[in-house]
C-alpha cells in the first residue's frame, strides 16, 4: 500500500520555483483590467479575488505535498524504519512541520488583508494592500527554500526505492560483504544487481523475483554487514539490519568458505551470533558459497529455504480460524457406479500413434530440404507434384487461364456442353427462320436517282449557307436590286440550273455608262440602248468621290497609296477607324486570378 | 491471373494496369485507366455516362438477354483441374464466342435499321421541296408562247378592223 504511493508523490517545487508559478497563475486566471473610475465595491472585489486566488493556490500545493508524503506512523514499521535509515525521522518530520506552519500563516496572512481590503476607499490603497498581502505570502514561502529542497531530495530518493512488498513470500540474502549475495541473485532472478571484486558494491537493497511451485518468491538482497555493535553502524549497513528486522522471511545467511571476501570462517560465525536475535520466528539456511574454491560437503539448496518457509506460512495458517471456511468449500466428487460396465478413459487413435512416434523416434519423410541437398544444382521446385487430381498424370500440365480476353475459369460449369448444345440448337432454328440474312433491299432506279438528287441538293444547300458566310456585310443591308449582277455571271447560274441560255433575243440587259471622266470616250449612240432605271442615270452624271478632282490614272494610284496607308496603323492595331480607342482586356482577371476551388480542374 | 472488369466503362483489366480502390465499406472498385477513375471520383453515374458499356446497355444499345450471355458468369466455387474439362471449355468458349458476337452484330444491325428507312424518306421529302436549287421548274421546256411576228396574220387582222 504505501509502496505504491511513493512514486505518485507529486514533484516538489523550489521555493522560487513556487512563487513563480502561483504568481503568475495567479496574474493569468483573474481580470486584470481595472479603472480608477469604476465603482469602488467593484475596485475592492478585484483585488480581493486576487490575494485570495493567490492564497488559495499556495494552501493547495502545500497541502498537496503535505499528503503526498507518507506519514511515518502510518506506514509499515519496515518503511518507516528504512526511511528513519536514509533520511533521518526527526529532519523529515521536522520539514513536514515547517510545510504545514507556512500553509496556516499564508491563510492567516491572507485573511488579514481580505478584511483590511473592505475599508479600501480607492483604487490605489487597495492596490497597495493587495501587493502588501502577496508580497508577505511570498516571503513565507521563500523562508521555507531549504524545507523544500530536502523534500523534493526525499521524495526522488523515496521513488526510487526497490519496491518490496513486505507482507508476500520473501528470501532475504544476508552476510559478509562480498560473499556472493548479489550473484546469487543474479542466477536466481531476472534482477541485475553490480557484482564487483570490491567490498560494499552493493550499497542499498535489491529485490529480484522468481517463481518456484507456480508461486511469486521476492529475494530481497542487502548491502553486507560488517561485526560492530548496533550504534556504530552506518547507513548503509542499517537497511541491511532494517530488512532483517521487519521482513517476515526466510533468512539465507551466506557465508564464504573460501574466505575470498576478506574475512576468516571465525569471524563470520561470530557475526552470525551477534545478529542472531534477529532471525527469531523465521526460517534460517546457512548457505556456504564458493565451495568450487573450497569443498565442504555441508551444502544447502534453495529449494529447502522455499520448502521451509512454506511449510512455515502454511502451519501457521492452519493455526488460524480461516482454513476452517476454506477446506469446507472443498469437496471432492467421485462419480459412483451404476452398472456393471466397463467404462475405460478414452483415447483417441492418432494420440496413441503419435505417442508411440515419439516413444520408438519413428522416421521422418523425406522433406524437400533433404531433397535440394540431394540435387544441389538440379533442384527445381515444383510444388504442383503435391496437387491432389484425379489423374496423377496432368500434375504438370501447365493450366491455361486466359483466352482472348476472356477468363477461362468464367466458363468452367459441369454441364457446359449441355448448354452449348442447347445454344446451337437454338442458333440452327434462328438461321432457318432466316435472321441472318442480310437484307439488302435492291433498290429500284427511281429511288437511286432520287438519292442522288438529294445529295446534289445537299451540297448545293452547303454551298449555298457556305457563301453567305463569307459575304462580308459592312454597313446596311441594301436590297438585291440595288447590287448589280453580271451578265455572265447570270447566264453561268441559270445554265446550271437547266435554262437555256444561249437565245439572246429576249434578253434584257442593260449597259454601264462610262465611270472615268478624264478619257472620253465617244459612246456609239446607235449600238447602245439607253438606261432604263434612274439610279444608272444618275451614277453616270456625278463622279464618284473617289475620282473626284483626280486628273489622271497615276494620281488616281497615288491617292489610293496614301488611303492605304493612312489606314494601315489602324489596321494593325485592330481599329475600327481613327476614333476607336477601345482597350483590350487581354488578360481578364475572373479567369486568371484565384484559386482552383474543386470541380473546375477542367477550365478556368 | 484474372482479366478483372473495370468498375466504370466495364472494360477489361489486365494484370499490371489499372486502379484498384477500396473504400471504407471494403468495396473494391476498379478501374482500367485514370479516365474512368477520374469520373468515378467526379461521382458520375456510369450509366448516364454516354460511352460507357453500362449505359449501351440500360439504354437498350446493346445485346443484354441473350443464351449466349449466360456462359461467361463468375462462379466462385474453384474446379480442381481436370484435362479433360479443361478442353472442353476451351472448345466450347470458341463457338460460343462465335456466336456471341454474330447476336451482338445483328442486334445492332436490327437496331440501325429503322435508320435506313426515315433516311429514305428524308431523301424523297428533300428531292420534292427543294428540287428548285439544282434544277430550274421549267428547264428543257418549251417557251410558253413564242415570239409575236409582226407579219403575223391575226395581228395584221386585229390593227386593220381598228
Amino acid at each position: 500500500m504505501a509502496l505504491y504511493n511513493f512514486k505518485k508523490i507529486m514533484v516538489v517545487p523550489t521555493a522560487k520555483e513556487f512563487i513563480d508559478i502561483t504568481l503568475s497563475k495567479t496574474q493569468r486566471k483573474t481580470p486584470t483590467v481595472v479603472h480608477k473610475h469604476y465603482q469602488i465595491h467593484r475596485i475592492r472585489h478585484f483585488y480581493m479575488r486576487k490575494v485570495k486566488f493567490t492564497q488559495q493556490n499556495y494552501h493547495d500545493r502545500l497541502t498537496q505535498i503535505l499528503t503526498d508524503f507518507p506519514k511515518l506512523d502510518d506506514i509499515h514499521p519496515f518503511y518507516a524504519d528504512l526511511m528513519n535509515v536514509l533520511y533521518d525521522k526527526d529532519h523529515y518530520k521536522l520539514a513536514l512541520g515547517q510545510i504545514n506552519i507556512a500553509r496556516n500563516l499564508i491563510d492567516n496572512v491572507a485573511k488579514d488583508y481580505v478584511r483590511l481590503m473592505k475599508y479600501g476607499d480607492s483604487l490605489y490603497r487597495c492596490k497597495q494592500l493587495k501587493r502588501a498581502a502577496l508580497g508577505r505570502m511570498c516571503t513565507i514561502l521563500k523562508r521555507q527554500k531549504s524545507s523544500l529542497e530536502y523534500l523534493e531530495q526525499v521524495r526522488q530518493h523515496l521513488s526510487r526505492l526497490p519496491s518490496i512488498d513486505p507482507n508476500t513470500r520473501t528470501l532475504l540474502l544476508c552476510g559478509y560483504p562480498n560473499v556472493g549475495k548479489s550473484s546469487f541473485i543474479n542466477k536466481v532472478t531476472r534482477a541485475d544487481v553490480d557484482v564487483q571484486p570490491y567490498a560494499f558494491t552493493t550499497k542499498s537493497l535489491f529485490v529480484g523475483h522468481m517463481d518456484y511451485r507456480y508461486l511469486r518468491w521476492q529475494v530481497v538482497d542487502t548491502p553486507g554487514i560488517l561485526d560492530h555493535p548496533l550504534e556504530e553502524r552506518n547507513t548503509i549497513e542499517m537497511q541491511a539490519i532494517t530488512a532483517l528486522a521487519h521482513l517476515r522471511s526466510a533468512i539465507l545467511y551466506v557465508t564464504d568458505v573460501s574466505e575470498q571476501c576478506g574475512h576468516t570462517l571465525q569471524e563470520q560465525l561470530e557475526l552470525f551470533n551477534n545478529i542472531r536475535p534477529l532471525f527469531t520466528n523465521k526460517p534460517l539456511i546457512i548457505v556456504a558459497n564458493k565451495c568450487d574454491v573450497k569443498k565442504i560437503s555441508e551444502l544447502s539448496e534453495e529449494n529447502q529455504a522455499c520448502d521451509q518457509l512454506l511449510a512455515h506460512r502454511v502451519n501457521t495458517k492452519i493455526k488460524g480460524k480461516k482454513v476452517h471456511d476454506v477446506l469446507n468449500r472443498l469437496h471432492l466428487a467421485m462419480p459412483a457406479k451404476r452398472d456393471e460396465k466397463e467404462r475405460p478413459p478414452f483415447i483417441p487413435e492418432g494420440a496413441l500413434n503419435r505417442r508411440k512416434a515419439m516413444e520408438v523416434d519413428a522416421p521422418k519423410r523425406k522433406l524437400e530440404r533433404d531433397l535440394e541437398m540431394e540435387l544441389g544444382d538440379d533442384y527445381v521446385l515444383d510444388l504442383q507434384k503435391y496437387w491432389d487430381l484425379m489423374n496423377e498424370d496432368e500434375k504438370q500440365d501447365t493450366i491455361p487461364e486466359v483466352w482472348e480476353g476472356h477468363n477461362i475459369a468464367d466458363y468452367i460449369d459441369p454441364d457446359i456442353m449441355r448448354k452449348l448444345e442447347a445454344l446451337e440448337k437454338e442458333e440452327e432454328l434462328k438461321e432457318r427462320a432466316g435472321e441472318y440474312e442480310s437484307d439488302e433491299e435492291s433498290e429500284d432506279e427511281e429511288m437511286q436517282e432520287i438519292r442522288t438528287l438529294a445529295k446534289q441538293i445537299k451540297e448545293k444547300k452547303q454551298l449555298m449557307v457556305l457563301e453567305s458566310k463569307e459575304k462580308d456585310v459592312h454597313g446596311p443591308r441594301m436590297p438585291r436590286t440595288a447590287t448589280k449582277v453580271e451578265k455572265k455571271q447570270l447566264e453561268k447560274e441559270m445554265s446550271n440550273l437547266g435554262l437555256d441560255m444561249s437565245d439572246k433575243s429576249n434578253s434584257h440587259y442593260a449597259q454601264q455608262g462610262q465611270r472615268s471622266r478624264s478619257i472620253t470616250r465617244k459612246r456609239k449612240r446607235e449600238a447602245s440602248a439607253p438606261p432604263t432605271s434612274k439610279t444608272r442615270s444618275q451614277s453616270a452624271s456625278r463622279p464618284p468621290r473617289d475620282q473626284s478632282g483626280l486628273r489622271d490614272g497615276k494620281m488616281v494610284k497615288k491617292t489610293k497609296k496614301m488611303m492605304k496607308n493612312s489606314q494601315r496603323d489602324m489596321n494593325r492595331q485592330a481599329r475600327r477607324g481613327e476614333s476607336d480607342r477601345h482597350v483590350f482586356d487581354l488578360k481578364p482577371k475572373h479567369l486568371l486570378a484565384g484559386k482552383r476551388k474543386s470541380g473546375t480542374k477542367d477550365r478556368r | 491471373m484474372r482479366i478483372e472488369k473495370c468498375y466504370f466503362c466495364s472494360g477489361p483489366v489486365y494484370p499490371g494496369h489499372g486502379v484498384m480502390f477500396v473504400r471504407n465499406d471494403c468495396k473494391m472498385f476498379r478501374f482500367c485507366r485514370s479516365k474512368c477513375k477520374k469520373n468515378f471520383t467526379k461521382k458520375r453515374n456510369p450509366r448516364k455516362t454516354r460511352w460507357t458499356k453500362a449505359f449501351r446497355k440500360s439504354a437498350g444499345k446493346e445485346l443484354t438477354v441473350d443464351n449466349s450471355l449466360e456462359f461467361e458468369k463468375r462462379r466462385n466455387i474453384p474446379v480442381k483441374y481436370n484435362r479433360g474439362i479443361w478442353d472442353k471449355t476451351v472448345e466450347a468458349m470458341k463457338r460460343v464466342e462465335e456466336i456471341k458476337q454474330k447476336r451482338q452484330a445483328r442486334f445492332i444491325m436490327n437496331r440501325l435499321k429503322k435508320g435506313k428507312q426515315l433516311e429514305k424518306e428524308e431523301a424523297i421529302n428533300e428531292v420534292k421541296k427543294n428540287i428548285h436549287l439544282i434544277k430550274a421548274p421549267h428547264a428543257g421546256k418549251a417557251p410558253l408562247f413564242k415570239e409575236k411576228d409582226i407579219n403575223d396574220v391575226q395581228i395584221v387582222g386585229l390593227l386593220a378592223s381598228v
